[in-house]
């Protein structure tokens, strides 16, 4: 199809911008995608979709350090941030800067994301709870923060929608803790189109390890049951029979998208090379940061389903800057910059033309491109509020073996600080069981082996001592809900750009002291919980982490979660807010921005699912504009 | 191939990770990690520590704690050898060289996933739910 213009280009073939191509181009609309990654990396065919991913998977298995990016390129063309990238940072005169980010800190932001085909959802981890009611509405209810301009009630609809596009698998009935109730939070009736996905024997053992009798903690003199649930994620399991939609389609009379019914069972989405392979998760223990065989969602998926002969797809594509008419402020074009090969400096400028644009780069990127085209930027709210669940790890040896290592990465969370009048004080939390030992904090089981074997041991006696420990760890996640702060943000400084000449984001980050008491407070929890499950505690912080703060005199540790949120905030009033309610920018009539930089609070769930939600909200304002 | 050193290679890869010769050839592993052994040290002091080595293994007749011993004294420090003896342990445990993972093949087979009841990350998925119940192996 080319054409000159299109009705809607949108910039990132991340689920954002696969589940707005999709649905654009399902209702009849010409879509134009540009997006930054290999064009072997958008392969749909099947033989070039699966040379591709072996690539990423030997990558993979070859990679000394299996963090987030370890399979897939990073190319000086269009860098993606790393992990490994994190480093001090001297002083704000002084910022860090070892990969792409430049770090002005005072401490380093702890997340990445992959730029390239499918976006961050290759290396997501597919967790999908979704928000609490409560969540929408801080500042009325805790005096913090700011209110969503909607409810929860109002998304319900877009969540289903997002729910069907990834494909859950989950159990309602078991969704339980504070501000959730299957009825109240899910509708009658309601169900995930796949059951859930199985407890880890982890989850379980700790779960019956109290023998029935309920855990209970005490926080501010409060005292609090500890619940499990069953946590619903983007991984295919057994098809729910009692699920009955098929998916989302654009209904032209009542001008709305709508979930279409059916009397089919649903069908597990597979590979994209095979539709039989990864139609059941099948205990990789490899989700972060590559599922060999598919089962775990990706926005690969979506794209594929799109309608193709409505949609032309340009890659090595990197959009540098966005266009607009000074008069009217209407944006008049994307210019990208087509490099011929991931490193070389060689490349060509196009200009993409729509009627209406849509930036899905993810909340870093986008930011960094209105910052650089000097647009939508009135309320000066443009890169600030900068959020990411804060993560405070605690890691303990269980007294049986669990067995940890195996299956997806968490299967259960403790939902019972994810809501409570302590949010006036501090942050709420979730914490997940951890399926995988202690790979994060400490790279075990590889440290447990040269540890050992430094200490002088081998034969018999390694081989006992190993397999005495590595199945006894445990590893328990607080991922704190960081609040907006303008201070936390995206900026840019022409002394920083990278190869092609595009802006490198400059991230200005700290850890507020409403972070820092929810750091003290989780730590109590789990000193309760350790005791309470009879656990020996290994957790460590170091002030030689690049990631610690030091609160009342004790060092703590954080990581980040890949939940990167709020650069461009959506809100009901243009003095205050980037976007309104459809996510339009309020400063241009035919820009819109998808992706969680929208989202105005965090929550204590991972964002995607409710980010994926909104971006179904915003492509029906999308179309309800292109057909008026 | 000096097979004497690939044989005591063997044996002796046994008592340093505590699994049996068989245990061993059946992750198909020997071949690559005696060549990586070999090409990764100097000849000389690798010729005495598999001369000492084999020594060992004449001399304490199959008596298993006489030999544990004999390693601990002659091969486990890090005075002997450049630390050959806990280099071709971490080999076989993790499949890492140094910082390096050797091959996708000696990621795959690192002993350490089997110790752990587990598999390693990425490959020999055990199946569906297989993560609800206790490890196969156990
Ligand atoms: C380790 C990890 C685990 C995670 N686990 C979970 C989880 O369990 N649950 C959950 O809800 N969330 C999780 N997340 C977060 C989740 O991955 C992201 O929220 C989500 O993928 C963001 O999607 P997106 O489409 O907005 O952006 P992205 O997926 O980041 O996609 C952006 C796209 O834009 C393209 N692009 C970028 N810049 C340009 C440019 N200038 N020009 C053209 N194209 C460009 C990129 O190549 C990419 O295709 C995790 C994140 C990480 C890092
Ligand atoms: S556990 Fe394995 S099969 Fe299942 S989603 Fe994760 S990587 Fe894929």
């Amino acid at each position: 199809m080319k054409c000159d213009e299109y009705d809607v280009v949108i910039v990132g073939s991340g689920i954002a911008g696969s589940v707005m191509a999709k649905t654009l181009t399902r209702a009849g609309k010409k879509v134009l995608l540009l997006e930054a990654g290999l064009q072997a990396g958008i392969a749909m065919d099947k033989e070039g979709a699966y040379q591709n991913y072996q690539f990423y998977l030997d990558t993979y298995y070859k990679a000394a350090a299996k963090v987030p990016n370890s399979p897939y390129p990073n190319l000086p063309d269009a860098p993606s941030p790393d992990v490994l990238d994190i480093a001090p940072i001297p002083n704000s005169c002084s910022p860090s800067t070892k990969g792409y980010l430049v770090q002005a800190g005072p401490i380093p932001f702890a997340s990445d994301c992959y730029r390239g085909p499918g976006g961050t959802t290759l290396h997501w981890l597919g967790s999908t709870p979704r928000m609490l009611p409560n969540d929408f509405q801080m500042q009325t209810k805790y005096g913090v923060a700011v209110d969503w301009p909607f409810t929860y009630y109002d998304l319900m609809p877009y969540y289903e929608m997002a729910e069907n596009e990834i494909g859950i698998a989950g159990d309602v009935k078991e969704q339980i803790g504070p501000d959730v109730e299957p009825v109240k939070n899910y509708g009658k009736d309601y169900v995930f189109p796949m059951q859930k996905i199985p407890q880890s024997y982890l989850d379980q053992t700790i779960i019956e390890i109290t023998n029935g009798k309920t855990v209970t903690v005490e926080l501010n003199k409060k005292e609090y049951t500890i619940s499990y649930v069953a946590t619903p994620q983007g991984r295919n399991s057994i098809p729910e029979p009692a699920y009955k939609y098929a998916g989302v389609a654009w209904n032209k009379k009542t001008q709305k998208l709508e979930l279409e019914k059916t009397d089919a069972e649903y069908d597990p989405v597979g590979s994209l090379w095979d539709p039989y392979t990864g139609q059941r998760c099948e205990g990789n223990s490899s989700c972060v940061p590559i599922c060999p065989v598919q089962a775990k969602y990706n926005a690969l998926k979506t794209l594929r389903t799109a309608d193709h002969d409505n949609l032309d797809i340009i890659t090595q594509a990197v959009a540098s800057q966005v266009l607009y008419d000074k008069g009217s402020m209407d944006i008049t074009g994307i210019e990208y910059k087509k490099y011929r090969y991931g490193n070389s400096p060689i490349y060509e400028k196009g200009i993409a033309k729509g009627k209406i644009y849509v930036l899905a780069a993810s909340a870093i990127e986008n930011a960094k491109l209105l910052l650089a085209s000097g647009i939508a930027n009135s309320s000066d709210q443009v890169g600030r509020n900068l959020m990411d669940h804060m993560v405070m790890l605690t890691w303990g040896l269980l007294p049986k073996k669990g067995f940890p290592y195996r299956g997806p990465g968490s299967t259960t969370n403790i939902p019972t600080f994810r809501d409570g009048d302590f949010r006036k004080e501090h942050a709420a939390w979730i914490s997940p069981i951890d399926n995988w030992g202690w790979a994060w904090p400490t790279f075990a089981p590889g440290s447990d082996v040269s540890n050992a074997v430094g200490q002088g041991m081998f034969g018999k006696q390694l081989r006992d001592h190993l397999s005495d420990i590595i199945p006894r760890q445990l590893l328990l996640h607080f991922e704190c809900e960081q609040l907006p702060e303008p201070g936390n943000r995206v900026t840019i400084d022409p002394r920083y750009k990278d190869q092609l000449g595009n802006y490198r984001p400059v991230i200005h980050y700290n850890a507020s002291e409403y972070m820092q008491r929810s750091f003290e407070a989780a730590k109590k929890v789990s000193d309760q919980l350790y005791k309470a499950y009879n656990v020996q505690d290994f957790t460590s912080y170091s002030a030689q982490n690049p990631d610690h703060v030091q609160y009342k005199g004790k060092v703590y540790n954080f990581a980040g979660a890949g939940h990167i949120v709020g650069t461009h905030r959506m809100g009901s009033d243009s003095n205050s807010s980037v976007v309104n309610p459809d996510q339009r920018t309020w400063d241009h009539g035919n820009l819109y921005l998808v992706g969680c930089g929208n989202m105005p609070t965090l929550g204590t769930s991972n964002p995607t699912l409710t980010m994926t939600a909104l971006t179904y909200k915003a492509a029906e304002a999308i179309l309800k504009q292109l057909e008026n | 191939m000096n097979t004497n050193n690939h044989a005591t290679f063997l044996t002796i890869s046994a008592y340093l990770t505590g699994f049996s010769e068989t245990d061993l050839l059946g992750t198909g592993m020997v071949d690559p990690y005696y060549a990586a052994i070999r090409d990764n040290n100097d000849p000389e002091v690798l010729g005495y520590f598999y001369q000492e080595a084999a020594t060992i293994l004449a001399d304490s007749h199959g008596d298993e704690a006489e030999i544990n011993e004999a390693i601990a004294a002659r091969l486990i420090p890090d005075s002997c050898y450049n630390g050959i003896a806990k280099t071709i342990i971490l080999l076989w445990y993790t499949g890492n060289y140094g910082n390096d993972v050797l091959s996708t093949d000696s990621y795959k087979e690192a002993l350490v996933w089997n110790v752990a009841g587990a598999h390693p990350p990425g490959a020999k998925q055990p199946g569906y739910g297989s993560w609800a119940l206790p490890p196969f192996s156990v």
